[in-house]
């Protein structure tokens, strides 16, 4: 019994639970800096830094604002990127998922909605108004992801649970089994295009470069974060880090799982180099190409051509394709 | 205790036959004694009102063993008029556990109102009148989800209505009081007769007004009249639970009644229409297993949740807003209702008391907020959470339960619709409820943004110097009471989900398929297998065994807790060797010795399995308290007048400037202009374009059940 | 015979509803109102009524099975709707007068500050 808690502490503070998550996210996150400023002919930055960062934010003074709330200010990011541990737990990565439901995919959904949800919270409380611009565009940015994201997750769901007798399946587990036993959902040709539109929402999600419009530097000074400092600043930008390997991870699992070599160390090392390709087409590309967009242009951009991709992969699916 | 209960039971006997008549008559007759006590004395009438509310709350509860529990149906013969070979001639009383989960939601909200009466309302006058309408309007709503009679039903509607617009209108010079009450009327009396016609309609083939008998007798009696009627019954009752087209009524009807009966209009009275939709549409005439009538419900549903939810985009008064989303919540449940499926109408009842939880604690903030600051304009509000935390932390949990956040209930409903929604699709391989998925989905996030848009305008963001004053401030104890009430069921009903689906929603489902019990309950055995009425199966109900917010809790407290910890070691390293270090030199410390107190951080940080388990020793409470009185010493030294812990303005002067309202969302605005101009122009005030909407909605329900049935 | 009061009826009714929709005056909705209502009693008066059927009043002793009257619960039900109808009239005038008090005008496309 003791040992079996022991075996789930384990499971989520260290493999792969916080400790192994953080790592991820810190090296996906480093190595997508490096490779940008590669691309743009720098040298970039050690690829830890982001966990210098981190470091060096949480020996600062923490500032809390006058006006600012400051039980939500600084609760704000903890609760976040807590609640984006626990969304990480429930994505298998090599062998199964610490947790797993039979809708983890709405859970999943839901919890990452939570965790910008917090951001946005922490900058409401802070009370500046570049923070409240920030959190409206930011709101903007999850209005303009969620619906392909959400028929992204239906047609892989659609597709998945073909075998099952309720025909569809918010189960991650279900989707990794079956794509055991099939081929891989990306080898499907009706699915390519919802692949590319996940592609396409990773940045948004995450907050990458030409999708940042919620950060936008230099309209915004930072906007959500204008007046964070500190610790909970540090919070925030491994909560970033973190959410580049959760999203990752999300589209291995539900693109390229199931592929099992027996191993567990082998199988960890595919799914990272699979997520280190992901986070090159969909995060490095697009940030060392293109520059910032605008509000309305993403809102529009995700709406329009985006959505259009996952619906067509929709459509074919439910018709059987 | 349970012996308590036992003796309780015994002691009570058939008597308990008598209880739903009793709590409906303790309503009126609380009403009468308020008329003529009511001037007399401010305390007792407080009294009166309390007791005559808490009665039928108790009552029902009392009901919830045999009928919930045991799975019986009480029915009661008003007069003792009990059927002569088979006709029912008498009015009777049938509550089953449908109408009890629905007495429970009135009773409930009725109490709970009451209360916060007495304080929100103190600044007005002749109180007495409003209790009286209060109280009558409580009594007309249980007496329809109790009744056992159709021509019940339409009498306690105008009851309904009549008291509604009175209150409505009961202040009578706050601007637009007497609009919206007319409006109402108006509408409202379209309504109403609407439902006359139908049960005229109905009548004439069947000669009966009994629901059970009716149940009983219409499988048999299906022609172009029942059809008809059915239309008629079903936009009447749409039109009480203000589905689309009705929707924009509730909206100026909700903006400008106080704010204890918008609870009631958009927590209950919407209730009640789906109530009656319910039960037209299950018991009478069995027809949502009908794919017409099916996917025309859930697509009204599914219309009105995503017309009412754009709708709230566009608003400036907080409580316009939540009418707007009040009825884009009942979108959903009558989405989850038109599946025809055992766990959709679950969900959806779920979701219906959900909805009153907590939209009842929305409503109840927004009256806080109107009560203490006098106003209720979302451009101009502002910063209130340093005034209200109270209520701050209240509107937090009710918008994150609309929301459906996880763990609030909101998330336990919206995830069984989704569940049912999707067993359904793939059931019948409709692609029409992919696209009913993708809008509820969809209208997920744009409830969310809408609820992001008021915190950030009423609670957070910068004070409005005009509120800047020392009237403004937390409301009384008594309003906060009902609002924590709501609030802490909002959570345990997200965090107990499995209970309430075993107790509550799986009986209430279960009554509303089993056509036969109802009827021979009412009519005698065998009636029901006479008229020819089959039992229906009820199917397995998947359950939402996989949502386990209680373990999850734990998991996310461990986690908290951990990143909390290294926060605060964090930030407070630096406070002992901020003077010591630069932050330069700090950084290479931090990686590189182990030793120091800086160091110990990054021990702690790197090493994170530590965390939850280890913590602990590291930083022992003493020393945390020492720390934290540290800093609040600190805090208020430095937090005076130096400038660092102002807002940061680029240089310039910092002034008032809070984004808010309707500089919120500007991309999202932008790009869907066109759309969000053609809602305004189409939702134009004039009480005649609202009764044209409702005679076009008559009209195409008509030809569509014509047609179909 | 009985046809035409179905007609009848519905053409009310439908008068009614038409005088709601389009009477810009708040009076004459009020009255398009009424006429509706009227329609939906004389529905259900109709519905009750049966060719060559006496008055429904007999004693318990009286009553035998070759009985033959007109059905006495509709007219029960017209009964009650008249005195409600008759409540939302008097209810609906009294709102009328309050708002020409107060916004100077019956028109009612003027009386919309609550919109959007």
């Amino acid at each position: 019994m003791s040992f079996d808690i022991l075996w789930f502490a384990f499971h989520i503070l260290i493999f792969p639970g916080l400790l192994f998550i953080v790592v991820m996210g810190v090296l996906l996150m480093g190595i997508n800096n490096k490779m940008v400023a590669r691309m743009q002919n720098r040298v970039g930055p050690p690829i830890l830094q982001p966990w210098y960062d981190f470091l060096k934010c949480c020996g600062k003074e923490t500032i809390i604002p006058r006006r600012a709330q400051k039980f939500v200010f600084i609760g704000a990011p903890i609760l976040g990127f807590a609640v984006l541990i626990t969304a990480a737990l429930f994505i298998p990565f090599g062998g199964s998922s610490v947790l797993s439901s039979t809708g983890d995919i709405v859970v999943i959904l839901y919890l990452l909605t939570f965790c910008s949800v917090m951001s946005i919270v922490g900058a409401a409380a802070s009370g500046s108004p570049y923070a409240g611009v920030g959190l409206s565009r930011e709101m903007v940015a999850m209005i303009a992801y969620e619906l392909p994201f959400v028929l992204v997750l239906l047609a892989v769901g659609k597709l998945a649970g073909s075998d099952s007798a309720q025909g569809v399946t918010f189960s991650l587990a279900t989707i990794t089994e079956w794509q055991t036993a099939h081929l891989p959902v990306i080898c499907h040709i009706s699915m390519i295009p919802a692949a590319i539109a996940m592609l396409f929402v990773i940045p948004c999600e995450i907050g990458m470069h030409p999708f940042d419009i919620a950060e936008a530097e230099t309209e915004l000074c930072e906007g959500t974060l204008t007046e964070y400092s500190g610790a909970p600043l540090g919070v925030y930008k491994l909560t970033h880090c973190v959410k580049v390997y959760v999203m990752t991870a999300l589209f291995t699992a539900l693109f390229m799982g199931g592929i099992t070599t027996g191993m567990v160390v082998v199988d960890v090392l595919i799914k990272i180099l699979v997520c280190l390709v992901v986070t090159f087409l969909s995060m490095t590309l697009p940030h060392a190409v293109c520059a910032r967009f605008k509000v309305e242009q993403v809102f529009k951009f995700y709406w329009t051509f985006v959505s259009a991709l996952a619906l067509i992969s929709l459509v074919l699916v439910w018709i059987g394709l | 205790m349970t012996q308590l209960f036992d003796q309780f039971y015994n002691f009570v006997g058939t008597d308990i036959n008598h209880f739903p008549i009793f709590a409906i008559v303790t309503l009126f007759l609380g009403a009468f004694i308020i008329a003529i006590v009511g001037k007399l004395n401010k305390t007792l009438r407080n009294v009166i009102v309390f007791i005559v509310t808490i009665i039928p709350f108790l009552l029902m509860l009392s009901l919830i063993k045999p009928i919930m529990i045991d799975g019986g149906v009480i029915n009661y013969w008003m007069g003792n008029w009990a059927p002569v070979g088979e006709w029912a001639i008498g009015i009777g009383l049938e509550v089953d556990a449908l109408s009890l989960f629905f007495g429970l939601i009135v009773t409930l909200a009725v109490f709970i109102v009451a209360i916060y009466s007495f304080t929100y309302m103190n600044r007005d006058s002749s109180l007495e009148n409003y209790y009286t309408l209060f109280l009558m309007l409580s009594g007309a709503l249980l007496g329809l989800v109790l009744t056992g009679d159709l021509f019940n039903i339409f009498v306690m509607i105008e009851i309904m209505t009549m008291t509604e617009v009175a209150l409505t209108a009961f202040r009578v010079d706050y601007d637009g009081a007497l609009e919206g009450a007319m409006k109402y009327m108006v509408v409202g009396s379209l309504g109403s007769s609407t439902v006359l016609v139908g049960i005229a309609m109905l009548y004439s083939q069947l000669h009966t007004l009994n629901l059970a008998q009716i149940a009983a007798s219409l499988p048999s009696h299906q022609n172009a009249v029942t059809a008809a009627a059915f239309a008629f019954l079903f936009i009447g009752f749409a039109s009480k639970a203000f589905l689309f087209p009705f929707h924009p009524l509730e909206a100026d009807v909700n903006a400008v009644a106080p704010a204890s009966i918008s609870m009631i209009i958009s927590g209950v009275i919407t209730k009640c229409g789906v109530y009656a939709i319910i039960r037209i549409c299950y018991i009478l005439f069995q027809n949502i297993e009908l794919p017409a009538v099916s996917i025309s419900v859930t697509l009204l549903g599914a219309v009105s949740c995503f017309i009412c939810v754009t709708m709230a985009f566009n608003q400036h008064n907080f409580r316009r807003l939540l009418a707007y989303h009040s009825i884009s919540q009942i979108g959903y449940v009558i989405m989850a209702v038109g599946l025809g499926s055992m766990f959709g109408l679950e969900a959806g009842l779920f979701h219906a008391v959900n909805h009153t939880l907590f939209k009842g604690l929305l409503f109840l903030t927004a009256g806080a907020v109107q009560y203490a600051t006098g106003s209720a304009d979302l451009d101009k509000l502002g910063g209130l959470v340093k005034k209200m935390p109270q209520t701050c932390a209240l509107f937090l949990i009710g918008a994150a339960s609309i929301s459906g956040l996880p763990p609030f209930n909101g998330f336990a409903s919206k995830w069984m619709i989704y569940q049912s929604v999707f067993e359904k699709a793939s059931e019948t391989g409709n692609f029409v409820y992919v696209i009913v998925v993708v809008v509820c989905l969809l209208c997920s996030v744009l409830t969310l943004a809408s609820f992001i848009k008021v915190a950030q305008s009423v609670f957070f963001g910068q004070l409005n110097p005009e509120f800047n004053k020392p009237e403004v401030h937390e409301v009384p104890v008594v309003m906060q009471i009902p609002m924590w009430i709501l609030a802490g069921l909002c959570v345990l009903f997200g965090v107990f989900p499995n209970f309430i689906q075993k107790y509550f929603l799986t009986p209430a489902a279960t009554a509303a398929f089993n056509v036969t019990n109802y009827i021979d309950t009412m009519l005698g055995q065998g009636t029901a297998a006479k008229a020819g009425i089959q039992q229906t199966e009820i199917g397995t109900v998947s359950s939402i065994g996989c949502w386990q917010p209680v373990s999850w809790l734990w998991l996310l407290l461990i986690i908290t807790c951990a990143v909390c910890l290294i926060a605060v070691l964090g930030s407070n390293d630096n406070k002992k060797h901020a003077t010591a270090l630069n932050a330069e030199e700090k950084v290479s410390d931090l990686v590189g010795v182990k030793q120091s107190g800086a160091g110990r951080l990054n021990n702690v940080a790197a090493d994170a399995s530590l965390k939850g388990v280890a913590s602990d020793h590291l930083l022992s409470d003493q020393e945390l308290i020492i720390i934290s009185r540290d800093r609040t010493i600190e805090d208020e030294v430095l937090a005076g007048e130096d400038p660092k812990y102002e807002n940061f303005f680029s240089g310039e002067k910092s002034e008032f400037s809070q984004v808010g309202g309707s500089d919120l969302f500007w991309g999202f605005k932008h790009d869907m202009r066109h759309y969000f101009n053609f809602q305004k122009d189409w939702h134009s005030g004039n009480v005649n374009d609202y009764t044209t909407y409702g005679v076009a909605a008559i009209a195409v329900t008509l030809v569509l059940a014509i047609l179909f049935l | 015979m009985i046809l035409v009061n179905y007609i009848a009826s519905f053409f009310l009714i439908a008068l009614g509803f038409y005088c709601m929709a389009v009477k810009k005056n708040l009076i004459k909705i009020c009255i398009g109102m009424g006429i509706a209502d009227y329609g939906a009693n004389l529905l259900i008066v109709s519905v009750g009524f049966n060719p060559g059927g006496t008055a429904p009043i007999f004693t318990m002793s009286e009553l035998t099975q070759a009985s033959f009257f007109v059905d006495p619960v509709p007219q029960a039900l017209t009964l009650t709707s008249i005195v409600i109808g008759a409540c939302t009239t008097a209810m609906t005038l009294s709102l009328v007068i309050r708002l020409k008090e107060k916004y100077g005008t019956l028109q009612a496309d003027q009386v919309r500050r609550l919109r959007g």
